[in-house]
């Protein structure tokens, strides 16, 4: 599917251009290989998430999610950040109502929008949405339908519009000459934890705006990957949880749930590769992992309220937004 | 706003709430009545369809909706990439050639995915709304998660096929037609034939024109580790049930759907293997929901005096047969009943993919 080109602007080469091959890579086979970040966490261990509520103050609700990178350059003599971090914002626009020539819809519509940052990844990405964020606006749009509670707002539409500031890899950046290490199985891995860190950045989102959800969706990520060092065949293959995908070489399997924790159901799950038999375990992982997200997600929230209340509290003005009683307690 | 979403059932909240319950129950009773839960719709299937390309096939259901799918291929330049393992594989290659004399072993891994452009065309939509957007990289995904396809495009260092699947639904989308146009792509990858390789190793490639003697692309004759396209399979639940290629208004009372794409895994205990799962919002979530005569004045009910009293009277409705539109998601046990239902020995999958097979035979 050719995206369409955009002609209003002055674009940069739609491939980049090639990062330089260091001479030292060439001349010592072993030491692009040992710049090779490795996963440092335990099987079950996730990433650290900071979140907050309310940082876009003319949008209805809004959030903003950074994971930072864990493993720390295991040389000084590279400039290259071995793994890179996940930042995500959301803003929520509505509920508001439709336009007079819009066909009567009888619940919220729903629209999502997740753009990259044309600086987001390594590759460029253009201004025009391209096919791989359409579709993940198209699961989080999965992952969100089912939790709002639409029948309460008929003839009103929303607009969740996610920015990815800066995204997971795809694969480690000394691979990417050769696709076949990191994208035996369709590669693409990164997209998966983009995905879960929308749905929890989004869900936020939601909340902030104060629109009826039936539970609080958290995503989570779970994925199998080869480990070569294992001797047999049985225990090379390991289920982790929150899987960077730049410290592995060869990722298996992966699967995004958005999940539902107090009511232990799932709206969103995009698994893909070759899962072999234990495609439960790798759903159960992932949903392991959202509920590790949620975690954040109700402390981050009840943080809000309880910022919120404070605020109410000392000031007697009735009309004053969310926004305008921080600005006030900041001043008095 | 919202783009309109892929044709709308007509339905009102009671018939809707009517064909839930027939649904729910155990059997469930379908729209076509004449089938059980794991029937699919019948359909006409065709292949070799169209002159000009590699591998065609057409499939018609029962209910008029119709898909084709042309693949083409072509010869490509690879393009030389500097890359610091290169030489590398030089200096191996140069010391142990009798390792790397298999045909296979030297296409292996080597293949990319750029090698594989699908684009799927569907009326009434434009190709960068979400519906088309999502049919293609699900189809995509599926055919690239073995790897062995694209591996198999590899012709040597400089050259390689470049596959393009175009797919296009004839009819207006009347179900959702990720099943029928899965099923289309996998007849006509199953009868795609490549020009017979004449030249050797890094030469420019040169091909046999003799069609005959064209090899498919994918071979029957490896008893070792026989592929097949990837199938999708389309599963809804409602309630406790599941119900596999639902139609159109079977859709439009749906508590989840699944879709599940796996190929065939003879060398395992199960029938198929899964490469790809994917939710699909069910447009269930769109209907409208149902007034309780309590509620409407014109059936003698009072109408609540305001919008919290109302609201508290729609949540106690939950199971008074009162239609509401579905809300939370699929449970986990549901999710993996489904999975098994599919992939195990003698389910669905694996008919789905005997069944395809058999056209070419027959």
């Amino acid at each position: 599917m050719a995206a369409a080109s955009d002609r209003r602007r002055i674009n940069a080469p739609s491939s980049g251009t090639s990062a330089p091959v260091f001479a030292r890579t060439v001349k010592e086979p072993g030491y692009l290989q040992s710049l090779r970040p490795a996963r440092t966490r335990r099987p079950n261990e996730l990433r650290k998430t900071f979140l907050q509520t309310g940082i876009v103050p003319s949008a209805s609700g809004s959030a903003y999610l950074e994971i930072p990178t864990t493993s720390t350059p295991n040389s000084k003599s590279t400039l290259i950040p071995p793994t890179s971090s996940l930042k995500i914002t959301a803003s929520i626009q509505g509920p508001k109502p439709l336009p007079r020539s819009a066909p009567f819809s009888p619940s919220l519509l729903l629209t999502t929008t997740v753009k990259f940052a044309p600086f987001a990844t390594r590759h460029r990405r253009g201004y025009i949405r391209d096919a791989a964020e359409r579709d993940l606006g198209v699961h989080l749009e999965t992952a969100l339908r089912g939790v709002i509670i639409g029948e309460r707002w008929p003839k009103s539409g929303v607009e969740v519009v996610i920015t990815v500031l800066e995204g997971d890899e795809d694969g480690w950046w000394g691979d990417a000459g050769q696709e076949s290490a990191s994208g035996m199985n369709g590669g693409g891995w990164a997209l998966l934890n983009v995905l879960a860190g929308c749905i929890t950045v989004a869900s936020a989102a939601i909340v902030d705006a104060g629109i009826d959800v039936v539970d609080v969706v958290s995503g989570g990520v779970a994925a199998i990957v080869r480990d070569p060092t294992a001797r047999n065949e049985t225990e090379r293959k390991v289920r982790i949880l929150d899987p960077s995908p730049a410290e592995h070489q060869e990722i298996v399997a992966a699967c995004v749930v958005g999940y539902l924790a107090s009511r232990d159901e799932i709206t969103e799950i995009w698994m893909k590769g070759d899962v072999g038999a234990d495609s439960d375990g790798l759903i159960e992982g992932a949903t392991y992992a959202a509920v590790g997200s949620v975690g954040v997600l109700k402390d981050v929230l009840l943080e809000a309220v309880e910022a919120k209340f404070k605020n109410q509290a000392a000031t007697t003005s009735k009309e004053g937004t969310k926004r305008k009683q921080q600005d006030v307690k900041m001043t008095g | 706003m919202a783009p309109p979403q892929a044709a709308h059932v007509n339905l009102s909240p009671a018939e809707l709430s009517f064909l839930r319950a027939t649904l729910a129950q155990t059997p469930p009773i379908r729209l076509d009545h004449t089938k059980g839960p794991k029937d699919f719709r019948s359909m006409r299937a065709e292949y070799d369809v169209l002159p000009g390309a590699n591998g065609s096939a057409r499939i018609a259901l029962e209910d008029g909706t119709e898909a084709l799918v042309g693949v083409k291929a072509e010869v490509e330049k690879s393009p030389w990439r500097p890359s610091a393992t290169e030489s590398n594989v030089l200096s191996v290659a140069a010391r142990d050639v009798e390792m790397r004399d298999q045909d296979e072993d030297e296409s292996r891994g080597k293949g990319q995915n750029a090698w594989i452009e699908m684009s799927v065309e569907i009326p009434g939509f434009r190709d960068d709304d979400p519906l088309p957007v999502f049919l293609a990289s699900m189809l995509t995904e599926s055919l690239l998660a073995s790897g062995e396809l694209k591996d198999r495009l590899y012709i040597n260092r400089r050259f390689h096929w470049k596959l393009y699947i175009d797919i296009l639904l004839l009819s207006p989308p009347l179900s959702y037609p990720l099943a029928l146009l899965s099923m289309t792509t996998h007849l006509a990858l199953l009868t795609s034939r490549l020009p017979a390789l004449k030249s050797e190793k890094d030469e420019d490639p040169l091909f046999d024109d003799d069609w005959d003697a064209s090899v498919p692309l994918y071979p029957k004759d490896r008893p070792t580790q026989p592929d097949t396209p990837p199938v999708i399979v389309l599963a809804m639940a409602v309630g406790s049930n599941i119900i596999f290629d639902p139609c159109k208004e079977e859709l439009s009372v749906a508590d989840a759907v699944l879709a599940v794409a796996c190929t065939s895994a003879p060398s395992s205990p199960n029938g198929a293997r899964v490469v790809s799962i994917r939710t699909i919002d069910p447009p269930s979530h769109l209907t409208p929901p149902g007034i309780p005569n309590a509620m409407n004045s014109a059936t003698g009910g009072t109408v609540p005096a305001s919008g919290a009293e109302a609201l508290t009277q729609r949540e106690l409705l939950a199971n008074s047969g009162v239609w509401t539109p579905p809300r939370g998601g699929m449970k986990r046990g549901l999710i993996s009943e489904v999975v098994k239902m599919v992939v195990e020995k003698g389910g669905i999958a694996e008919e789905v993919i005997g069944a395809l097979q058999s056209i070419e035979v027959g």
